[in-house]
Formats: C-alpha cells, structure tokens, sequence
C-alpha cells in the first residue's frame, strides 16, 4: 500500500481512472448474471438479484426493512440480529423511503456504486500504477469474490471506509481519517480498531517530526485536532452499544448474541492449525476449513509485507482484524480477507510489479469469478 | 493549531473532545452493567444455560399423547427452547438443557408420560436425564441411545404451580458434543418422540 501524494492533484482520478473500472462493473455483472443463469436455469431472470443474496444477506435485508429485534426475538429463536452492526442496511433503509424498489435490488445497486467509489478511493493506495490498478478493480467488481463487494453485505461499505481512514491518515488529517473510521466503526465490529491506526500514525508522526520519543505525551495531548479524531474514530461503535443499551438493555448484545451462533473462543493459532490439517474427503483439492484458514495466512503474509514496509497503523489494523476473528474460528474468513482493504491493495500492487505476473492473475480473476459465482449459488460453506 | 493557541477554536476541539470521551465513558460503563431478564442473562452473558425460554401459549388439552416426530401433531407451542426438529425420528434435544411447557390448570398430581431414545453418537452407553417440574425435581431416567422407552413419572401435586403452567426442564449430564471445538449449545441427548400429560 503506497502513501497518497502531499499534493492533492496528483491524486485526483484521470479519466481513465473513472472509466477502467466501469468496463469492470459490466464484466462483472455480465458474468454473474451468465453464472445464475446457468446455475438456474428455471429461475425466472428478474430474480437474479435475489439469487446471489445469501447467507448474511437475508439478515440484512430484513435489517433493512424492520430494524432490529427486540428482546425476546419475535422469531422466537436465540440469534438476536444486534450481532450485525448497523451503518450499511440502516443507509439501505433510509434510501428505501426514498427510491421504492425492492430492498435487494437497491441495496444490490447502491453495493455496486459503493464498489465503484472505493476502487477509485484507493487509486493513490495503489501507487497510481494502472496495472495495480487493474488488478484491483477486477479483483472487487468482477473478481471471484465480487458477489460479496455487489449484493447485500457489509464488506463493501467496510472497503470504501477503511481506504478513506488510510487515505486521510497518509496525509496525516486525522480529522479526516477519525470521520471515516466513525463509519467504520459503526459497519463492523472489528471497524473500531483503526481508531487505533490513527493512533499508531500521530506517533509516528511525532517522532519523525521531533526524531525522537522524548515529550510524546504532551505532544500528542498538545494538537486538539488529534485528541478530538482520537474520541470521534469510535463513535459508530459506542453509538451502536449505546442504542443496544436502550434497545434491549445490553450494550454489548452484538457480541453476547454470538453464544446463539455457538462461537467458541480459543487461540487464533489452534484454529488456524486444525484448518490447515483438516485434509479434505472425496477428492477435492482442499477441504473448506482449508480454503478459510489459507485466507487467514495469506492475509498474515501480506500483513508481513506491510510491517516489512513500516506501514505500521494498517499493520495494527490488519493484525486486529485478522486475530480477532480468528479466535472465534475460521468461519467467514475468506469473506473477512477479501474484505480487507490494505491487503488486497498490497497484494495488487505485488501482483502488478510484472506484466507476466498481472497479465495471468487478471485472467484468473475473471475466469475464477464464473466457478467461484456457481460455488456461491451452489451454497458452498467457505464461502459464508 | 496547537494547545498553546487558546484560541477559541482549539479550545472548543478540547471541549467537544471532553464531551465525546464522557459519552463513550457513560456507554461503556452502561455496557459493563447490563439491564436484561434473568433468562437474558443466564443465556447470553453468565452462559449458565443453554436453554433461552421462548413465548409460547403451551396450548394442551390434559391427557392428550402428542406426536412429536415431523408427521405429528404441531407441538411449536409447547417447546420454549432446548429442541430442534421435528425430523422423521422425533424432536431432538440440543443443548444441556431442553423445556416443555403445557398450559394445564390442574389441582391435584399429574402422570408425565414420555417416549425417547438417546442419540446414536460416539459417547456415553446412556443418557441420563434430570426432570423438574415448576423447579421441583420430580425424577432421573436413563435413555438408551436407538432404542425407544416409555417412561412414566409421576407429578405431586405440590409441584404445581397456580399460574395455569406446568413448566419441565430436562437436564442432560451425560450430552455429547457432536464435533471438536462444538459449543455446548448444539450438543446432543435424546430424542422425544410422544409425550403426554393425565391426572394421576
């Protein structure tokens, strides 16, 4: 992940910036759409929205239109919905008064807009190289993970916030970066933890300015700006517990509520390992405990290359975002990856190095989104 | 700006700063003391139970055998929690502990019958179940995993309650976890495939 530019028109988007990933959205939409339409061929055309919302997607569809549950839950089960944090379907919902389409379709939509912007948000990220670029925008709007990115999760609203927070902190606007972090915080759980990457950034800022650690305190204490970006980063997050709080009397319902999903807490490490010795039974090349911990090592590996680079508050970021879920298991983890904006931005701009290199991972992204579409609409596992 | 401008705006940051850290300071320690039910509690955050009581009308009429099996009779009104199913064998229990509530104005003891088998998981040669009534323990029996039993218990008359309810609670020691790493909320005992409640 590159720095943006200190002068602010060397990152505005050219035109083909705007335009490349476009080409993008429409191969990308072209090839889901032949996929649900070779996956179900009886399914009426106009349900193809429908067919790609899955798994989380129908609890933020219901998110969207009714809020969230009461307590007990009107469904009469344990899985309270406070366990999905708020921003993205209440955005949903808010528009849905506006524009009457059916929720998916709009949050398809607005999914697939949200996609566009950020791609073009992380141009500077990407080192202004076109070849990254490209990788990147093929990866999000047309890639083998691109349903998540282009129907109703929150992953999408967690990729345009967490390039923003990284954006205005290259710049060091902590203002900037502590409004999107906000945001963040109120998308995911794990969104809270860029607080921290703002934090991380004011001391190494501190310290290149003054060259030394002597007087950080009063240093940091000493901008205002700072200090008030540190308290507003997590206010989506303290916001949601606090309605959590007059909602149902739990502030932390979100994460108690997972007892009803059976999460288990362990060591990260445990976990990662069982996946990877989980070998596979029928002849397929690997198990999906496999695929969900190989996500997480890859997403290890670039949070590497990241501290390799001193990048230190996306490392802080990545490591929380990566850990912390781990340790309730593997579940989700190739979801959570592809979701990681510093990651899969690195690992464009590894992947774009080489016109070899870029020329062949381009074409296994856009032949890879047509098989890994029919895993999705098969209901494969690892990709929940 | 700086602390040292004191100007107007940076003191208005530190202001704004001060009221946002009281905010987040007041949610947390809210977060940290919780206002929820007993059954809330129970569940979700001491996790004593694997069981969270659900509303249902417990709609009975006394004397009837119930079906429990996926052909049966609709029991969803008589099973709070603690069961999945019905599924062609019966409704199994999940978690250590399951509820049944039958909505029944009885005055004097009651006869529970019940038909079960224990799940066929690797595990214990039996499942011992642990049955209260309205809190009062009212007996221990032992299911065989694949084979159905009848067992029939007797309920005193002074462990029933005047709230029109007889609730039962069915405790399993012996429930296996049907995988590595499987929370104790999906863990396995038995099977209920008829059940019914007379006077005694």
């Amino acid at each position: 992940m590159h720095s943006p530019s200190t002068d602010f028109r060397q990152d505005r988007p050219t035109a083909i910036v705007l335009l490349l990933p476009l080409i993008f959205v429409l191969s990308g939409t072209l090839i889901r759409f032949l996929a649900f339409r070779y996956a179900e061929p009886d399914t009426e055309w106009t349900q193809y929205f429908d067919a790609l919302c899955r798994w989380d997607c129908t609890w933020y569809i219901r998110m969207a239109e009714t809020g969230y549950d009461t307590f007990p839950v009107p469904s009469r089960v344990s899985a309270g919905n406070w366990a999905f944090f708020p921003f993205y379907p209440i955005l949903v919902g808010l528009i849905g008064k506006l524009i009457p389409l059916p929720t998916i379709v709009l949050a398809s939509l607005l999914s697939i807009a949200t996609a566009y912007a950020a791609v073009i948000v992380a141009w500077p990220l990407l080192g202004r190289n076109i070849r990254a670029y490209t990788l990147y925008a093929a990866f999000v709007l047309s890639g083998p993970l691109s349903f998540y990115f282009t129907t109703f999760f929150t992953e999408v609203m967690f990729v345009l916030l967490t390039t923003l927070v990284f954006r205005f902190l290259g710049r060091s606007d902590y203002l900037g970066a502590a409004a999107s972090a906000a945001l963040l915080s109120g998308t995911r759980i794990v969104g809270v933890f860029a607080s921290l990457s703002i934090g991380v950034k004011a001391l190494m800022d501190y310290r290149q300015d003054k060259g030394t650690w002597r007087g950080i305190v009063g240093g940091l204490l000493g901008q205002p700006k700072l200090v008030l970006a540190i308290f507003i980063s997590p206010l989506g997050f303290f916001t949601y517990a606090a309605f959590l709080n007059y909602w149902i009397g739990d502030g932390l319902a979100f994460s108690h509520t997972q007892r009803a999903w059976g999460r288990q807490i362990a060591n990260p490490a445990t976990y990662l390992w069982e996946g990877l010795v989980n070998w596979p039974n029928g002849g397929a090349l690997l198990s999906n405990s496999q695929i969900l911990a190989l996500a997480a090592v890859t997403g290890l590996v670039i949070t590497g290359v990241l501290a390799w680079r001193k990048q230190w508050p996306a490392v802080v970021f990545c490591l929380f975002c990566i850990i912390i879920p781990l340790a309730a298991g593997l579940a989700s983890m190739l979801r959570f990856m592809a979701g990681m904006a510093p990651i899969t931005i690195t690992a464009a701009t590894i992947l774009g190095k080489n016109r070899v290199i870029f020329a062949i991972s381009l074409i296994g992204l856009i032949i890879g989104a047509w098989f890994v579409t029919l895993a999705w609409l098969g209901g494969n596992v690892a990709l929940v | 700006m700086r602390l040292s401008d004191r100007s107007p705006l940076t003191l208005g940051a530190y202001a704004l700063a001060a009221i946002l850290a009281l905010f987040e300071l007041a949610v947390l320690w809210q977060a940290l003391h919780p206002n929820v039910s007993a059954d809330y509690r129970a569940y979700y955050i001491d996790r004593t139970t694997t069981c969270l009581p659900q509303p249902v009308t417990g709609e009975y009429v006394l004397g009837t055998e119930l079906n429990f099996r996926s052909e049966g009779d609709e029991t969803r009104e008589l099973r709070p929690c603690g069961w999945t199913g019905p599924a062609g064998d019966g409704t199994h229990s999940v978690g250590e502990t399951s509820r049944l509530r039958f909505a029944v104005d009885a005055q004097g003891p009651l006869t529970l019958m019940l038909e079960l088998t224990g799940v066929t998981l690797p595990g214990p040669a039996q499942q011992r179940v642990l049955i209260s009534a309205n809190g009062h323990d009212i007996g221990e029996i032992a299911v065989t995993p694949d084979k159905a039993e009848r067992f029939v218990i007797s309920i005193p008359a002074s462990a029933l309650d005047d709230d029109g309810f007889v609730d039962l609670k069915f405790d399993y020691p012996d429930a296996i976890s049907p995988g590595k790493r499987v929370s104790n909320t999906y863990w396995r005992s038995i099977k209920l495939t008829t059940a019914s409640l007379s006077p005694a």
